[in-house]
């Protein structure tokens, strides 16, 4: 099946909490290619650090996708692979869920801005 | 020996301007980030009245979410890069080309809170987008900073 061979633009990734994912897909955004490969995790209590961070890297290799969103507490498990990763595309964005609020303090890129004043807030 | 000065003095003015784009970004950045967890939590109000009122957990819940197992299908919502950033493009909905309507993985006849579920989020794509743009502008901004502060001009 040729579904997905002219159609433009690129995706937009989900790593979440059961709302999160449930949330996005009905949205728009969810996708399942011709490899049976799908754009979206949902992670609960029973997901293992290592199967988020195959996932969080699998999403960073493919082409297709241009934006990775993450939530907040589940950024935080696999903090130094989202801190390696530094290119602009994809991009990561990291968002609250809602048993976690969104917690400026966390988030990578305005640690880095932090950085820019204070070095010492990096290694917090 | 004042060409020297005058450079300097460019690149501390440079580094200047760079700082206060820095600030207003994070400032923009904070704010999209916390209309984005106000959709965000709309949204998850509006799925949990749904459960309340049809059914219990399970009649919204990723049992009802395609899996690895099930047919190939397009997302309905692309992000396309342009000069002036991203954009967030929507496909109709047509079953022939893959794009199918993720309402009726939950029910064949959606209930009205189902479908303001569904508009919040459509409003969380979109704040993503914004987002996505500020945290890129935010990266450029930082990569000068720290190319500037490296650069033998200002030292």
């Amino acid at each position: 099946m040729a579904l997905h061979s002219a159609i433009k633009g690129k995706l937009i990734s989900v790593i979440g909490d059961e709302d999160t994912c449930v949330g996005f897909l009905l949205g728009g955004v969810g996708e399942i290619n011709k490899n049976r490969h799908p754009n979206f995790m949902v992670v609960d209590k029973n997901t293992a650090v290592s199967e988020l961070e195959d996932c969080f890297k699998r999403f960073l290799k493919r082409d297709d996708i241009d934006i990775i969103l993450i939530n907040q507490n589940c950024a935080e498990l696999i903090r130094h692979v989202i801190d390696a990763h530094t290119s602009p595309v994809p991009a990561v964005l990291e968002i609250p869920s809602k048993d976690h609020p969104y917690d400026a303090s966390k988030d990578s890129i305005l640690r880095r801005a932090r950085g820019m004043f204070n070095p010492e807030d990096l290694v917090r | 020996m004042s060409t020297r000065n005058s450079e300097k003095e460019a690149a501390g003015q440079l580094l200047d301007n760079l700082y206060l784009d820095m600030f207003h970004l994070v400032e923009e950045h904070t704010q999209c980030r916390v209309n984005l967890e106000q959709s965000n939590a709309s949204g998850a109000i509006l799925l949990a009245r749904t459960r309340f009122q049809h059914g219990g957990s399970h009649c919204v819940s990723t049992a009802q979410i395609p899996t690895e197992n099930s047919a190939e299908f397009n997302a309905l919502c692309r992000v396309v890069d342009s000069t002036d950033g991203i954009s967030i493009e929507r496909q109709k909905v047509d079953k022939s080309k893959g794009f199918v309507e993720p309402l009726h993985w939950f029910s064949v006849l959606p209930p009205m809170s189902l479908r303001n579920a569904v508009s919040k989020f459509k409003d969380c794509i979109e704040l993503v987008a914004e987002s996505t743009n500020l945290q890129r502008q935010l990266g450029e901004a930082l990569d000068w900073i720290t190319n500037l502060r490296r650069s033998a001009v200002l030292n």
